[in-house]
């Protein structure tokens, strides 16, 4: 099955996808740092898809994405921002970092179901 | 200067208090999400937004404690001022009617920012955008 990584520094941020994904024909990582993620990406982990808060201490979303493109094994991985920011500034960063798409949370159930499904191509 | 005491005091009760604001909220969706986890029960859209709209909470409240930490450092700084020179206190006031102004304009651009699509923000243009 697929892997996909959510990073989030909110515990229940991680427990609505948890809800959302449970039923879905993937596997499912979770961080609440990205520092985290990326040491575990950078020892081996492949993931098919990552999806990632914006505003977090530490390393933030765009600082997180910028260091997936410099590692060869995730260097094209689709990569969706989950986040309360709705900026265009910050949106046309991610994009010029590669990232596949946004989601503005709250974000509706179906919604996000679809966005994996489609980025990975899952029978619908 | 015995006013400037007292505001930083209140800031530091507002700030104690948004701390255990947070810790709280998030304590009780998460024993809610044990519950929902341990029992496998299903939930619906309006439960699982109740849970992205506590992670909202927590960053309004971050971005007003940020806010006040700014403040209490520009109180900080104008306090040691006025200690050491009068006429340096005075041209610091200014300053820090600036400072404290600034921090309040930047807490009130956060809370927009940090709003999400929240029923109080909602946007026709929110919706997943790929590129």
């Amino acid at each position: 099955m697929p892997l996909v990584i959510f990073v989030d520094d909110s515990e229940t941020a991680l427990a609505s996808t948890r809800m959302v994904t449970n039923a879905m024909p993937i596997d499912v990582k979770q961080y609440t740092e990205a520092t985290t993620a990326l040491a575990e990406i950078k020892a081996g982990m492949t993931p098919d898809l990552i999806i990632t808060d914006l505003n977090m201490p530490v390393m933030n979303g765009l600082e997180f994405l910028k260091e997936l493109r410099a590692v060869s094994a995730t260097s094209r991985t689709p990569t969706l921002m989950l986040t309360t920011e709705t900026k265009t500034e910050l949106k046309q960063q991610g994009k010029a970092l590669g990232l596949t798409g946004w989601i503005v949370k709250p974000f509706n159930p179906a919604q996000l179901k679809q966005a994996i499904t489609r980025v990975l191509r899952l029978p619908a | 200067m015995l006013i400037l005491n007292s505001v930083n005091d209140l800031l530091e009760h507002i700030k104690d208090v948004q701390e255990g604001v947070k810790s709280l909220s998030s304590d009780s969706l998460m024993k809610m999400n044990n519950f929902i986890e341990k029992n496998a029960l299903e939930v619906d859209d309006d439960i699982a937004a109740a849970f992205q709209y506590q992670d909202i909470i927590t960053q309004q409240l971050d971005a007003s404690l940020e806010a006040i930490l700014s403040m209490q450092n520009s109180i900080k700084v104008f306090s040691h001022a006025f200690k050491s020179d009068e006429d340096l206190a005075n041209g610091s006031m200014q300053k820090l009617q600036d400072k404290l102004n600034i921090a309040l304009k930047e807490a009130k651009e956060k809370k927009e920012r940090f709003a999400g699509k929240t029923e109080a923000n909602k946007s026709d243009t929110d919706e997943i955008e790929f590129f």
